[in-house]
């Protein structure tokens, strides 16, 4: 760590981690229920546990990119934050907004348009509190003594994050034009802007881990997030192509969703390959399994499983079954909620000046959170093929098909139960690593960093 | 090899290029969409129905263009699936509709709300959704239909009673199947008990249909036709 400022990164991680376990509680809520445990559905029917799981994954991830950001930026662009306080007003506004909208769901407040659930009012709130971030970020690059690809990488992701909230905005009383905005946002950033700021932060990882060349590792990243936009932005018609919109995009998001893994297989090779030839053995073995494993678990749950149901002719049997759950869950853990775990693993022993790198329980963190959610990726998957054959094959009526699924829901809570310990296992660490107290470095001159070890 | 400058260019000329043929292409769609969505017969009660959709998060259970939870029916086809009766009932208490079944919130909705989500679904249900979604192919589905006695099934009949019954190995498995029902029932018993079940066995699962005097008659001839020897 090299500037004090950096250190509200440390409290960005901790929001991370209380909002991952409530996030975990409202999964388990919904697998019950799903297995034919309802018990909760007076105080907390489906629909609000649902929003509740799904907002609180994307507050988290947001806080992890937001910390991310803090971390890195002020390192790569070599001077600290431009305005350190307003960091932590504007974590503490995202908290209360965040927090304000899953209580205001149990309370049948909000938008009930899928993934944008936050009611109106607060989605101003968040646009201003993302502005605010995205100010204070950009303000430090600009006025910082060097501008790095990966900085300014990272940087136009968080950007047009923030810019690509405002399409879910826009009112009307269409479903289909509904539809459509609302894939602006969604697809647009995890197919789309919120990879910029993957491949940013994997970069700045990469750098750091393997002390492989800066030149190579920036190169490969311009190919990399080009094949994701290449693909992404056009393979966005897999979400047009039942909802009111014209056919032709059968053919648009089925060529263009099929070049979607490309781009992920990119990131895999790309993180292997530069772990494998950086000649750098650095400590903080388990903060490289974080980086490599996100890049080849994206590959698997967010090109592969995609993959798999996005061609229109298979997409029409499974589209709004529970194969979409499956491919959601592995896509979301192995990109980003994995990538926001590898920075934290990185950060934490700069941030808290203790270096516990590799310990038991964060190999097992590691180990048993990725053969968890493999399981739980399986129990999704049959129970989806299984709706898929009974229901939209069979015609069978539905209540009677999830009937007959309730038993691949005990499989899928055995898994989460894995997983779960994992988590618990990687929450432990993080408290033990305590307060964010650590050495802030002596400046070092910027000719002279070539000559002197990172970190 | 590859400079890092190339490198740089093909991911921005890439990403302008696709950018302005999606921003191209979104135009075209917006022109295309009232055709195939039937845009002109979206009512002021449709657009009160959608906001009703919203305000409940009814997504956050039902798939509706297949877009939502997997914890309740796809509802894209519901009016033509079940139509408007069951519909109402099912909103004004759907534990009385589906007892013991999985459980979906009781609104309290308005008899006017309830009008409204007809009205938004009848909408919904007459877009061109490119093949969404499937007619089964398979199993039953599939084979020659088993035939009947009685004539054509009414259309009140597919709509209320096959949520839960089956009859010739179509519909649900929630209340036993009718096959042959009219061997065991008389139409007056019938009539009483699709009336109010309540009053012919107390404690019953089988909930009070809101179904009109007509539409009753309709289903209990039916019914009464149900015979092993009628086919």
């Amino acid at each position: 760590m090299k500037y004090e400022s950096q250190k509200v990164a440390y409290w960005f991680f901790a929001t991370c981690m209380l909002l991952l376990s409530l996030q975990l509680v409202y999964g388990f809520i919904m697998a019950f229920a799903h297995a034919g445990y309802d018990v909760l559905h007076p105080w907390v029917p489906f629909n609000a546990a649902r929003a509740s799981h799904n907002n609180l994954l994307v507050m988290w991830l947001l806080a992890g990119f937001m910390g991310a950001a803090y971390y890195i930026i002020p390192d790569e662009c070599e001077r600290p934050l431009y305005w350190p306080k307003l960091a932590y007003v504007q974590l503490i506004a995202f908290v209360i907004v965040g927090v304000t909208a899953i209580i205001g769901f149990h309370f049948n407040w909000w938008e009930g348009r899928k993934f944008l659930e936050i009611p109106r009012p607060l989605d101003y709130l968040v646009v201003v509190d993302v502005l605010l971030f995205v100010v204070n970020i950009g303000m430090t690059v600009w006025k910082g003594s060097k501008m790095t690809t990966t900085s300014i990488v990272l940087f136009f992701g968080l950007l047009m994050a923030a810019v690509l909230y405002l399409p879910g905005m826009i009112p009307t009383d269409h479903q289909t034009h509904d539809a459509f905005w609302r894939w602006w946002v969604v697809h647009l950033w995890v197919e789309g802007v919120w990879e910029l700021i993957m491949g940013g932060i994997l970069a700045y990882l990469l750098i750091r881990l393997t002390g492989v060349d800066r030149e190579i590792v920036e190169k490969w990243l311009y190919v990399i997030v080009g094949f994701t936009f290449l693909s992404g932005i056009l393979g966005t018609g897999h979400h047009y192509y039942f909802i009111g919109t014209p056919n032709y995009w059968l053919w648009i998001g089925g060529i263009f969703s099929a070049l979607e893994p490309l781009a992920f297989l990119g990131m895999a090779i790309y993180g292997l390959a530069l772990a494998r030839k950086g000649g750098r053995n650095h400590p903080n073995r388990i903060a490289l399994f974080w980086t490599v494993g996100c890049c080849v678990m994206s590959f698997v749950g967010a090109g592969f499983l995609g993959m798999a149901h996005t061609l229109p002719q298979v997409n029409l049997y499974t589209h709004g079954t529970l194969v979409t759950a499956m491919h959601g869950h592995m896509a979301f853990w192995g990109a980003y909620a994995m990538l926001v775990l590898a920075i934290m693993t990185y950060a934490l022993p700069q941030l808290t000046g203790r270096k516990l790198f590799d310990t038991p329980s964060a190999i097992y963190a590691f180990w048993s959170t990725n053969i968890g959610m493999t399981a739980m990726t399986v129990a999704f998957g049959i129970a989806g093929v299984a709706q898929v054959y009974l229901e939209r094959r069979a015609g069978m009526e539905f209540l009677d098909v999830q009937r007959e699924l309730q038993v691949h829901f005990i499989g899928l809570i055995l898994a989460a139960t894995l997983f779960t310990s994992g988590i618990i296992a990687f929450i432990y660490n993080f408290i033990r690593y305590g307060w964010p107290v650590g050495d802030v470095e002596e400046p070092v001159p910027t000719g002279l960093r070539a000559a002197v070890p990172a970190e | 090899m590859l400079s890092k400058s190339a490198a740089r260019a093909f991911f921005l000329s890439g990403t302008l290029l696709f950018s302005a043929v999606f921003i191209w292409l979104t135009v075209d769609t917006f022109q295309r969409i009232p055709a195939q969505t039937n845009s002109d017969e979206l009512t002021e009660s449709v657009a009160r129905g959608k906001q009703i959709w919203e305000e409940n998060n009814c997504m956050g259970c039902h798939t509706l263009l297949g877009e939502g939870a997997y914890y309740a029916p796809e509802l894209t086809r519901v009016y033509d699936r079940r139509g408007p009766a069951f519909i109402a009932q099912m909103l004004r208490d759907p534990e009385a509709v589906y007892p013991g079944q999985r459980r979906m919130v009781k609104y309290d909705f308005s008899e006017a709300q309830i009008d409204d989500m007809n009205a938004f679904f009848q909408w919904i249900g007459r877009m061109d959704l490119n093949g969404f979604p499937p007619e089964p192919t398979i199993g039953l589905a599939g084979a020659a239909p088993i035939p009947i006695p009685g004539g054509e099934r009414p259309e009140i009949f597919s709509q209320v009673c096959t949520a839960c019954h089956a009859l010739g190995g179509i519909g649900g498995a929630i209340g036993p199947a009718l096959d042959f029902v009219g061997d065991r029932f008389d139409r007056g018993y019938l009539m009483r008990w699709i009336t109010d079940p309540q009053a012919v066995k107390p404690g019953t699962t089988m909930p009070k249909l809101g179904l009109t005097q007509e539409q009753r008659n309709e289903v209990v001839i039916f019914l009464s036709k149900q015979r092993e020897g009628g086919l």
